[in-house]
Order: C-alpha cells, then structure tokens, then sequence
C-alpha cells in the first residue's frame, strides 16, 4: 500500500475516534444518569429541558387530599399512551373523593398511590432520570410527587397501531391469514397464542443509543440449542449503534459473513413460520417497530420452503419444491444459457429453431449479451420504479413497460422475441421464488454469469455455477453449515428438501439445529384405513419431552 | 494486521489477474448468429476435369417461414441460396466458399450430403474424411445419391411445404422409410462404418429429380399447385469398394431393406380369387433374423422373417370371420413375400456386393474361419455363390374396422 494511503487512514481514524468521543459525552449530557429532586418544580423543570419541552409531552398537576394537599404531577407523551386507562385509572382515582384522600400526607403519599389509588397492572418505581426518561418515552405515565426522590411508572402502554391484517409478502392459500405488525407486544403474542409452552422462553433488551429499540429474542427451552442462543445473545450485546429501525439493521450487524449474496438469516412477516421455526429449534428475533422477525440459523434449502408445502399433502408438496428449484435455477441461469447458446454452441439448438432465432436476430444491431443486457437492466429498472410507485401511477407504469418491454423493442429492432422470453421467463421466475431474499441473490449472480457467458459460453457459465456452489459450502449461519443437510448430507433430515416426505415421516428435528432434544412425534404416526384387529395408534412411543 | 494487509493485497491481484483473464482472452471462438451462415445441406459432384464441385446450400433465415417480419421489410425472398465451390479436396472448396458467402460457412447444422452419380460411381472412399474429422461436421447426417442428376440440382430445387429443400429430402426419407419401406436414413457413420467392414457394404437411399432442374431454381414453379419440378425417393444405391455399381428399385428395395431389419411398416399385395392384387396386407410389426450355418465347407444363409399387420383394402369378397381363409390367406402372404425377398437376394448376388451384411453374419458363426477362408474373396466368390433360405411366417392381427367387406352379402354362398 502506498505511503500517502497509510497516512491518510491514520488521519481519518483520529478524526473518527475524536467524533466518537465528542458523540458519548454528548449523549450523557442528554440523559443525566442522576437521581431525582426533591422538589417537583425541579424535577419538572429538569424535564421540561431535557426534552426541549417538546409539545407532546404532557404536563398535569393535581392537588392530591384535603389536608394537607401533596402536589402531584402526571407527565406522559401523547400518543403514545392510552388515554382510556389514563383518565380511568388514574385521574379519576386521583380526583375522586376516596378514603385515603383523607389520610394522606407528603411522607406517606408515595406509598398511598402506589398502592391504593392505581388501578393500573403494571407499575414500578424509578430513581434515576435515566430510567425515568426511558419508561416517558416508551409510552408509561410518570407520576411525580412532591418532596420524593423518586417517581412511578405506570404502564400505560397504548397509541394507535395498525390492527392485525393479511401479510403482503408470504401470501398462501391454506394457512393462517395473520401477519406480523409493528408492535413487538402483539407479535410475541401471535406467536405464543400459537405455542401455549411455558418454555417458550422471552427474552428482551434495548438495542440503539438512541433509539432504544425494544429487541427480543424467543426461542424454546429444551428445543434451541443452547450455544446457538448464547451466540445470539452474545452478537446482539455486541451491537453498539445509534438506532435500529428495522430488523435489517440488526441482520446485517449479526450475520456471519457480510461478502455474500446469500441471505444467512431468515426473515418472515408470518407467525406460522416463526413458531414452526422455534419447533425446529431456531430463534427468533422480534424488532419493536417492524413486521419482519428474523429467524436464525438459517439454511439454503429453507428459502425454497414455503408455509403451504407443510399445509398440503405431501406429493402436492414435493412437486411444488421441485418446481421452486428448477425456478431458482431458471432465474439464475436462463440469460446466460441463451447467451451462451447464441454466440458459442450453436451446434445445441435444433436446427429449425437455431434459424428462428436467427432470423428474429437478423435485424438486431447488437451481440446477444448486449442485447440481454439491454432486456435485464430495463426490467430491473421497471421493477425498482414499480415498487417505489404511487399507487394511481402504477397502471401508466405498467402499459409503459409492457409496451416497451414487449411490443417496442421488437419492433424497433432493437431485440428479438426470443429474448423478450427469455427475459420473461427469468422475470416471471425470479418473481415465484418463495422467499424474496433468495431471489434477490439470484439476481446478482445472473448478471454475473451473464458476463461469463458472454466471455467463455457454458464453460464460463459452469464455473460460475461451481464457484457459486462452492462459495455455498463455504457459508456458515450461527455455525450450522447453510447447505445442510445437503451438504454435510444428513439422512435422516434430508425428507424436508428439495422434496417433502408424508407429515408422518418426519420423526426428527434438523441435527445441526436442535441437538439435543431431536424427536419430533411418537411412533406409528403413519395413518391407513381402520383394521379389523385394531392397531393401537396411541402407543407409548416416545413422546415429546417439551 | 500486517498479515491481514498482505492476504488483502494477494486477494486483490488474484481478483485483478481472473478479471484480466477475462477481459484479455476476449470472448474466443465467439460467433454471433448473424455471422454465421448455417449450411443445411452439402452437394458433391465430380467436374470434367477431375476436381469437386462443393455445393453449399445456405439457409437465408429471414425468409424462413415462421420468422417474424423484420422492420424495414425484408421482403418474401427465397428460404435457401445455393453457393458453388470447386476444388482439389473438400476442405479447400469450403474455405474458397468465403469468397463469396459474407457470412462463415457453419457446418454442425448440416443435415444432408447429397452424392452425385457421376462421383458415387467414382468412389466414396476419399471424401468422408474431411466430414469425419471436421470438428462441426456430424456423423448423424443423412446421406442420398443423385440418381440420374447432379447433387448440384438436387439442392438448387425449391420444394413445396417443406421451405427448406435439406429438410424437405430428411423428411421424405424418413417418411417413406417409415411407412413404405423402400428407402433407408442412411447417416455418414453408418457408411463409414459399412466402408471399412468386410462382410458389409453401404447402401444409400436415391433421389430423383423429375422435370427440369433450371425451372425448379425459380419461385415461381412452386406457385402452382402441381409444380413441375419434383423431387421423390427412389431406390437403393448399392455399392461395391466404395463404388456405385447398381440400382434397388421397388420391392427389391423393399426387400433389402427388410433383410436389413430397417423396415417398419409397409404394404403387401396379394392375388386372391384370381384377381391381381386384390387384397392389401399393411404390415405392422417386423422381425428379421439372420443366421449364418457351415454346410458341408460352405456357408449358407437362413432368414427368418415375421410379419404381423392388418388387412387394408380387399376387392374381392372374402370372409374374413373365417378362420381357414385367413389360414389360408396367411399361407399366400408368406409365400407372396419370401418369393420377394428371394428376387432381391438373387439380385445383389448378381451385383456381388454384399449390401445385407452376410459377410457379418458369418463373422460371427464362425469367426476363425471367416478370417481364414472368406474374408478375402467374399464379394466375388462366395457371396454370389450364396444358398440363401427364406422363410416368412406371416399373422393377421385384425381385419381394419370390419370383418366382411359390404359387398360380401350379395355373393354369400357364391364361392
């Protein structure tokens, strides 16, 4: 490396390391991790300019008893609460003439209300700003009394959120039609309506200096592999950033390995597929805020496992996953086979369609890997531009596109039908692919091979496919290797691949996954007709531990 | 961190060297569509002076029925033009050729090699292996004679239905092979192979040209529903040492082709009641064996055919419920068919060229004496000399979709 290159990197980190120090001194100053006042004019004054008294935070002061009067303060962010179990619970508890209106007294206030006047479940006391800020924030009421140096928190959590709907990626036929929203109470709860367990273990942390995102990690005991949730909780404590404002953020922070175009985390919006998932032994990761939970270890074969294969009969099943690899490969290879076809083994086309193909190509002024290129890089685009488009311009982006797509380019000589579809097919393909995130790696490697078949024809295309496969081997998620149980081959799980086996078959959980506790249903499972001797399907077996 | 920086810097160079690697090599032996010209069908004819005259007949691909029309109308042209080479050997005709084709001559499409007379009564022996070694040129084309033509104008002729003339004279073979059985799809590895085998010599399908070949260049003569110009099947070509020495034609074709085990159904006519060709026997499934045996010092040929098929079409009234008439029916058919075989084997007897593989089936009886004894003098001496048996047994599976023709019940009893 050159010298200047050194120096400059030098000089870049100390600027950095200078912006980081700056960057916590500033956030102490924003949270005072101290304790609360005395008084309640100077802890409201001390809240008032810590939030830049910013307009939604709300202010309500109350004169609690006859004699003598407590000053009490109720402070909570609009919104963000809910005003029904405010007004109920709490003012009017408070404003109504109660017994204890009687009895109170600025030493015995704190006590009283926390006891007697909430009717709130979840309550709790806070000493420092720091935890009083955080609980503001999170949508709980502070109740401030004068003459205390602490506060209650009562867990008003509430504001408005969108209501359970259909999933608008994952979309099946059979199967549950609830989807993931952006409050992390109601996922966790879709999923546990699901596994009535008390092993279905929670566990929650704050991830985000700034944003305090809420982030949870389930999974169930005595199913999960145990080193595989210590290593999820190890890589999200290891987290130190500024905000999480999605799960992508935290995939990208804990995957094994950023150089790939392999997803090696699982992302879902369905609570079916988490839970089935937990049952396999995985964990999952809920982030506060988006519908998308993360779904680790992840394998290749998975992305290819659609929610409905498990719902339909087993050859209806199997065929279908048949069909989805056969996609994926169409996707990845369809442009460059063509290509490859066209410009170096014409010998491999019969001959009646090889003189299609050239007499569409007549008029054509570029090679074919232009003229693929061309198709792709336009498709591509109408799809980024269709995804980002308001919806009342949709309709006029789709007539453009398929007139340019289709009609115009033929016509103005600019491509030839049979790579409108080829392009078509790949499209339609990389479209039908069950998980997005597989299909959008498909891509990227597509226009690589493009390129190698361009260069070298099949032979370029096969070491493509090759460096892809090896690549592919190569990769790990949370330690389990991303082809099992292709490659290492496990027998005994390879039921679950690229083909299904009947529901009755699968007697184990994936090895590399759940260790320990692998059997998954008790023997003679498989069922038949009645039989005049009787056969005792409900023998003992051995049945699930959990 | 040093160690780190250094794997870094050989990653880098290792990527920079693949990515040279493929920009450098630059896309080698890369041919797009539009620079090839796909040849479809190759002639070859014998000029006056002793060279070869290399007719390439080249798909224009544009005017190929089922393309789209291009922008800037490309007009209704013809499907195939035809370039003419001459040359000492075949490799320097086709490099001559790109002095008039603008595109590079592609031979791994070529589906037909058509033989003039003139050069199949000259010799093969020369020109297959300039087609087996070519890398592109493949050993499954269809292989036919010019009878009584040139090769040159069995390529220049336009066709009917089939756009494509290479593809219309594929087609035509492999139909009369199928259902009529005088011709065979002969490829080049077959003929090569029958080349250098001593107990076998090629026979290779004939065409013939009807009419005259110049109209038959032109548009114009297909613009008629009965074009005068025409090319059919005909016959067999047999050769001796490479050489063309005679014609198969008709039910000897058939024959050959049947003792070949290359037929697969045809159409057998029988006398019946007196009346020429009466009844139409369509033969369905065919077996042929044949056997080599040493009797007494000389070799003697056993063919055991069986047929099996349908009656077609009768003019005479017959009762087919019968069981003794179709007896009696199959007995005629059985003799009507051996006496076929016999003329034709009698025939290439008198050619002394073993074009049935006798010579291989003797091999393989007796291989030691074959190579002692036979091998050497087989054409001439003992072929000719061959006592060759015949014996068909022939089955009536089912009489079409009725029993009795309609005119049966007039003439009930009236036998």
């Amino acid at each position: 490396m050159p010298l200047w290159w050194k120096k400059h990197e030098k000089k870049m980190k100390e600027i950095q390391d200078k912006q980081n120090r700056n960057d916590q001194s500033g956030m102490a100053k924003c949270v005072p991790d101290e304790p609360l006042q005395d008084k309640l004019e100077d802890n409201l004054q001390t809240m008032k300019e810590t939030t830049g008294k910013s307009s939604d935070i709300v202010y309500r002061f109350i004169k609690a008893g006859q004699n003598p009067e407590v000053s009490v303060a109720i402070v909570y962010t609009e919104g963000l609460v809910d005003h029904q179990t405010i007004n109920e619970c709490l003012i009017e508890s408070l404003l109504n003439n109660h017994d204890w209106q009687t009895q109170i007294s600025p030493q015995k206030a704190f006590a009283l209300i926390e006891r007697k006047v909430v009717s709130v479940g979840d309550v709790k006391t806070v000493n420092h700003w720091g935890d009083l800020f955080l609980s503001l924030m999170s949508g709980e009421t502070i109740i401030l009394i004068d003459g205390m140096r602490k506060a209650i928190s009562l867990g008003t959590k509430g504001g408005d959120k969108r209501s359970i709907q259909e999933p608008s990626t994952q979309l099946s036929l059979r199967g549950p039609r609830d989807g993931f929203t952006e409050s992390i109470r109601t996922n966790t709860a879709m999923v546990r309506r699901r596994i009535k367990n008390p092993n279905l273990w929670l566990d929650t942390m704050k991830i985000g200096k700034v944003t305090q995102t809420d982030v949870a990690i389930m999974y169930i005991k005595g199913i999960a592999n145990e080193e595989i949730v210590q290593e999820v909780r190890k890589r999200l404590n290891r987290i130190n950033i500024d905000s999480i404002l999605e799960s992508g953020y935290i995939e990208q922070l804990m995957e094994d390995q950023t150089f790939t175009p392999f997803p090696t985390i699982y992302h879902t919006e369905r609570p079916d597929v988490v839970a089935a998932n937990l049952l396999e032994g995985r964990v999952a990761i809920f982030v506060d805020g988006t519908p998308f939970v993360l779904i680790a270890p992840a394998l290749f074969i998975q992305f290819f496992q659609a929610v409905e294969d498990y719902y339909a009969r087993f050859d209806i099943a199997t065929a279908l996953r048949f069909l989805r690899v056969l996609i994926f490969f169409i996707s990845l290879v369809a442009p460059a086979v063509y290509i490859s076809a066209t410009t170096f083994h014409q010998e491999m086309i019969p001959t009646l369609l090889v003189i299609a193909i050239a007499a569409q190509r007549e008029a054509v002024p570029f090679p074919a890997f232009v003229e693929a290129l061309i198709m792709e890089v336009t498709f591509e685009i109408l799809r980024e531009a269709g995804i980002r488009l308001p919806r009342a311009v949709g309709q006029a982006l789709s007539v453009v596109g398929a007139i340019v797509i289709g009609q115009a380019a033929i016509q103005a000589g600019i491509v030839s039908p049979a790579m409108v579809i080829i392009v078509s097919i790949t499209a339609i393909a990389s479209l039908a692919t069950p998980a997005l995130s597989i299909a959008i790696s498909a891509r990227l490697i597509r226009f690589l091979l493009m390129f190698l078949a361009a260069g070298f024809g099949f032979y370029g295309v096969i070491i493509g496919v090759m460096i892809m496969i090896i690549h592919l081997c190569s990769l790990r998620s949370f330690g389990v290797p991303y082809m099992a149980p292709l490659a290492p081959f496990i027998p005994s799980n390879s039921g679950d691949t690229i083909f299904r086996i009947p529901t009755w078959a699968f007697k184990e959980r994936p090895r590399l996954i759940s260790q320990k506790n692998i059997v998954r249903q008790g023997k003679h499972q498989r069922p038949g007709p009645p039989d005049k001797e009787g056969i005792d399907t409900n023998e003992k077996g051995d049945k699930n531990e959990t | 961190m040093k160690k780190v920086t250094r794997m870094k810097r050989k990653g880098l160079l290792i990527l920079f060297l693949f990515f040279s690697m493929t920009t450098l090599s630059g896309c080698w032996s890369k041919k797009e569509l539009t620079d090839i010209a796909f040849v479809i069908g190759v002639g070859l004819d014998k000029t006056e002076d002793g060279k070869y005259l290399v007719s390439f007949q080249v798909v224009s691909p544009g005017n190929v029925a089922g393309a789209v029309q291009q922008g800037g109308g490309g007009g209704y042209g013809l499907p195939v033009t035809v370039f003419k080479v001459r040359g000492d050997n075949l490799v320097e005709a086709s490099r001559q050729g790109a002095r008039m084709v603008s595109r590079q001559l592609y031979f791994a499409h070529t589906n037909l090699l058509v033989i003039g007379e003139d050069l199949a009564r000259e010799g093969l022996h020369e020109i297959f292996d300039a087609l087996e070694r070519n890398s592109q040129f493949r050993t499954t084309t269809s292989v036919i004679v010019a009878h009584n033509a040139r090769a040159e104008n069995i390529l220049t002729l336009l066709t009917p239905l089939d756009k494509i003339p290479a593809n219309k004279v594929i087609k035509t073979l492999e139909t009369a092979e199928h259902v009529w059985g005088e011709n065979i799809d002969v490829k080049v590895g077959d003929i090569i192979q029958d080349l250098v085998s001593s107990g076998k010599e090629p026979v290779i399908s004939g065409f013939k040209l009807i009419g005259d070949a110049e109209n038959g260049k032109r548009k114009e003569h297909l613009e008629t529903t009965d074009p005068d110009v025409r090319l059919t099947a005909d016959g067999l070509a047999v050769f001796r040492d490479g050489k063309l020495i005679g014609w198969l034609i008709g039910k000897d074709a058939r024959a050959a082709t049947t003792i070949l085990k290359k037929i697969k159904s045809t159409v057998i006519n029988i006398d019946w009641k007196g009346k020429k060709e009466s009844i139409v026997y369509k033969v369905t499934r065919e077996h042929t064996k044949v056997k080599a045996i040493i009797k007494n010092g000389r070799p003697e040929i056993s063919i055991n055919i069986d047929i099996e098929g349908d009656i077609g079409e009768t003019k005479v009234p017959v009762d087919f419920s019968d069981p003794n008439e179709i007896m009696k029916l199959q007995k005629r058919l059985e003799k009507e068919f051996e006496n076929e075989i016999e003329h034709s084997v009698n025939k290439v007897q008198e050619l002394k060229s073993d074009i049935f593989g006798f010579g291989e089936a003797l091999h393989r009886t007796a291989p030691q004496l074959w190579k002692k004894k036979y091998q050497n003098h087989w054409n001439d001496t003992w072929f000719p000399e061959l006592e060759v048996n015949v014996q068909v047994s022939a089955f009536i599976r089912r009489t079409g979709l009725r029993y009795n023709p309609y005119f049966w019940d007039k003439d009930q009893g009236g036998d």
